[in-house]
């Protein structure tokens, strides 16, 4: 036995633990490698500064089936991507955003491509890993000396003991036909071979230390606290803004509300047509409209009528919208009912004054100004002279010819 | 293992001989009549008339003047990363590029029509109705005439620089075997390939996104040029396939090479989707009208259907079929997927062009009227591509004799 000039003492008489030859360079690896291919060897390897062109022919390696782990990885993750978008926002919760399908593939894309690729990644990283037998601290191949060649100029092959047709004799003259550099026996010095115990001992602690947060979430869910809650982002939650009417001292005149530039005016201030703008003739409320009435328009009326004004007057006009009929159970002390705009008082308004409470507003009704414009307004207007009619009608104001039809 | 020496190539047979001569004959006599006929058929009116023609021949022109550029990126880019695993193969991109005094030539056509304000094709091209057309006026300081022949003198002035030089150069180090050549070829590399890039992005602006002068997208010149290199790389694979079964570089171009050129050819594969689907995702969810008319008449409809094809076949399919180690290594089935991929670059660029014909680039677009002399127009020119190719390498050898990283090229093997 030719035992490594250099082997430390202690090594010696620890358990051996394979086989370790060098040779010289790329070349002489690989005739070796089909050789111990062609014994029959199974549990051995060959190591080299950097990978050999070849090699894994002449060693008898399989083709490595990393790539179906990554497809079948990549094809996972594309499923998830989709169920989880599909359920998500088509489903569970569905959402509509800037009116697209709720389930529209083009949006969910860049999730599928990148969900297909994470797992791919993750497949071809933890799966070469695994594959490789790694990560590993010790190997009782390291415990030779002349190994560490191995990331300089060294070429080595290593017979591990564990291989069936282990035989160290054999096995040894087997390599010096080949004329190696070396051959010696390495030991395995330290059988545990296991992490260093500082490691488990971090690692018990840090998983300790990440149980908290989740033990603090749990108790906050099972349990009522009188204390104002966190507030991790606190731009979004104390914004710089000021409210209406309120003092400021950021402006030297201590308004928050800006005047008006001298010189200027809002586009609705401008009084070229007061009859349409501001439903006013000769500075008296307007008892005609300021266009012609149509078929079409009244329809418009009646739309923006549902939608503005129902909840609360109703959709009859008299003042049973929903809104209303919610304040009135609830028993609201500053609810003020909402006008029944087909009584007689709002019969004998002109249509000037109406179109004034829209666009203002009157008493408790907020103005409606900036949600309808000024064609929509008198839309409205004309819709409510439409149910008045239509709720105060006599026989008379049916045609003569479809008279019969309401007997 | 023993690695095989660059003598190996300079026994090989690298010269196209007698067989220029012929395909020069066959392909360009091809060429002139396919094109005569479609201007026949143009020019008495059937099939759509002198509009039609034009625009078969501007979707042909592209189609061509892609494959030369994708060309380009190959020699410039592997200058400019000092690559050596394709050093046996860059002269097939060389003599490919140096196709481009053809390709200006080839453009005439298109030239004059602007030039003469015709606006069958370029409605931008026609006063009157570039005077009418309130966007098109905003955009007459780009989108005129004069300008328009201005840059195209730029592009094709700069295109036959890089691609004079770059033939040129390797030509010459076939007899001087100065290495010198090489290192100066890569020092201009870096300049040159931004010089591509700026020509090409605005070349595809002015050929094909001007054809819809409302249309605008940014990234249109990345979806041309991904689908120039997919192009190039296919039909590279199917010159030297074809070499190869006349017995021509067989020593010198090994599996290992296909395998590689087949790896480019998947891999921008996918980059066109990439692309083509960044293209169409922004403008879908942005959904402002300029933008989505190009894609509402792309993808509704006929033209509807060659989009489903265009996401399945030049993306799906070939995608799936091309990502094993196996059909890039076997050069059936590589030929074929590069034959596949020429194929569905040449609809691409039909879906991207044709849809702007009979509705001035906006407008309601009439459905997908495929005519007879859309393909006299488009294989026309592509005879005449590949005559030219063989005219500027008759005499030649095919692959570089004298190139310092043959040996690197001959050895190398995919891990």
């Amino acid at each position: 036995m030719q035992a490594s000039a250099n082997a430390d003492p202690k090594g010696e008489s620890a358990p051996v633990a394979g086989i370790l030859a060098e040779f010289d360079g790329p070349g002489a690896l690989k005739k070796a490698a089909v050789q111990i291919r062609d014994a029959g060897f199974t549990r051995w390897d060959c190591y080299s500064p950097f990978p050999v062109h070849g090699i894994d022919p002449a060693m008898g390696v399989r083709p490595t089936i990393l790539p179906w782990i990554i497809l079948g990885m990549g094809l996972t993750g594309l499923t998830i991507a989709t169920a989880l978008q599909w359920w998500t926002n088509g489903v569970d919760y569905p959402f509509l955003i800037s009116g697209k399908p709720l389930f529209g593939l083009p949006a969910n894309i860049p999730i599928m491509f990148e969900l297909t690729i994470l797992l791919s990644a993750f497949g071809a990283f933890f799966g070469a890993l695994i594959l490789n037998d790694l990560p590993k601290f010790y190997r009782p191949i390291f415990s030779s000396k002349r190994f560490k060649k191995v990331t300089d100029n060294g070429f080595f092959i290593g017979i591990e003991a564990s291989d069936p047709h282990y035989d160290s004799k054999k096995i040894q003259s087997l390599f010096r036909q080949m004329g190696p550099l070396s051959v010696e026996e390495f030991h395995d010095t330290d059988p545990q071979g296991a992490l260093p115990k500082a490691f488990f001992r971090v690692g018990i602690i840090l998983f300790l230390l990440g149980l908290i947060p989740l033990a603090l979430a749990l108790k906050s869910r099972h349990s009522t606290s009188s204390s104002p809650r966190w507030h991790f982002w606190r731009d979004m939650d104390f914004q710089p803004v000021a409210k209406a009417q309120r003092a400021s001292a950021f402006f030297p005149d201590g308004r928050v509300i800006r005047p008006q530039v001298e010189g200027t005016f809002a586009r609705e201030q401008a009084d070229d047509n007061p009859h349409l703008n501001q439903g006013r003739v000769n500075g008296k409320f307007a008892t005609t409209f300021p266009m012609k009435l149509s078929m079409e328009m009244l329809e418009r009326g009646k739309d923006r009528f549902d939608t503005y004004c129902a909840p609360c007057h109703g959709k009859d006009g008299r003042g049973q919208g929903l809104v209303a009929k919610r304040a009135s159970t609830l028993g609201e002390g500053t609810w003020v009912p909402p006008s029944n705009l087909v009584d007689p008082r709002i019969e004998k308004m002109p249509v000037g004054e109406i179109y004034q409470a829209i666009r203002y507003g009157v008493r408790n009704m907020p103005k409606y100004g900036p949600q309808i414009k000024v064609e929509d307004r008198w839309a409205i207007v004309a819709y409510i002279r439409a149910l008045q009619r239509s709720q105060n009608g006599t026989i008379k104001d049916v045609p003569e010819a479809d008279r019969g039809k309401l007997k | 293992m023993n690695h095989p020496s660059p003598e190996v190539v300079l026994n090989d047979d690298r010269h196209l001989g007698p067989l220029g001569p012929k395909i020069l004959r066959i392909a360009g006599g091809l060429g002139i009549v396919l094109l005569i006929l479609g201007l026949v058929l143009g020019i008495t009116g059937s099939g759509g008339g002198m509009s039609r023609f034009l625009f078969a021949y501007t979707a042909g022109f592209a189609f061509i003047l892609s494959i030369a550029l994708g060309a380009m990126f190959f020699v410039l880019v592997n200058h400019l990363t000092r690559a050596g695993w394709c050093a046996t193969t860059r002269r097939i991109a060389e003599i490919t590029m140096g196709t481009m005094p053809f390709l200006a030539i080839l453009f005439l056509p298109i030239l004059i029509s602007v030039l003469m304000g015709y606006g069958g094709l370029f409605s931008w091209a026609d006063h009157e109705i570039a005077s009418k057309d309130h966007l098109i006026h905003l955009k007459a300081g780009y989108l005129n005439p004069v300008f328009f022949t201005i840059r195209w003198v730029i592009y094709f002035a700069v295109w036959m620089q890089i691609s004079r030089y770059y033939l040129g150069g390797s030509v010459r180090q076939d007899d001087s075997g100065d290495p010198e050549i090489t290192s100066r070829m890569q020092k201009w590399s870096a300049a040159s390939i931004l010089l591509f890039a700026l020509t090409l992005t605005f070349a595809s602006f002015d050929l094909l996104m001007s054809l819809a002068p409302h249309w605008f997208s940014s990234i249109f010149g990345v979806y041309f040029f991904a689908g120039s290199v997919i192009a190039f790389q296919a039909f590279g694979i199917l010159v030297l396939v074809l070499l190869q079964r006349k017995g021509k570089l067989k020593k010198s171009v090994s599996i290992e090479h296909f395998h590689d050129w087949g790896k480019l050819l998947f891999a921008f594969v996918f980059f066109w989707a990439y692309i083509a689907y960044s293209q169409f995702m922004l403008i879908w969810y942005g959904n402002i009208p300029e933008e989505t008319g190009w894609f509402h008449t792309r993808i509704t409809g006929s033209w509807g259907g060659v989009a489903l094809i265009l996401v399945f076949a030049h993306f799906v399919i070939p995608f799936a079929g091309l990502m094993s180690r196996h059909a890039k290594r076997n050069l059936a089935s590589l030929s074929f997927w590069a034959m596949w991929m020429l194929i569905m670059h040449c609809i691409d660029i039909y879906w991207i062009v044709m849809p702007n014909q009979g509705g001035h680039g906006h407008g309601e677009a009439p459905g997908v009227h495929f005519q007879a002399l859309d393909i006299l127009a488009i294989v026309g020119l592509f005879s005449l591509f590949v005559a030219g190719a063989a005219y500027i390498g008759r005499h030649c050898s095919l692959v570089a004799v004298k190139e310092p990283r043959l040996a690197e090229s001959l050895a190398f093997e995919n891990a």
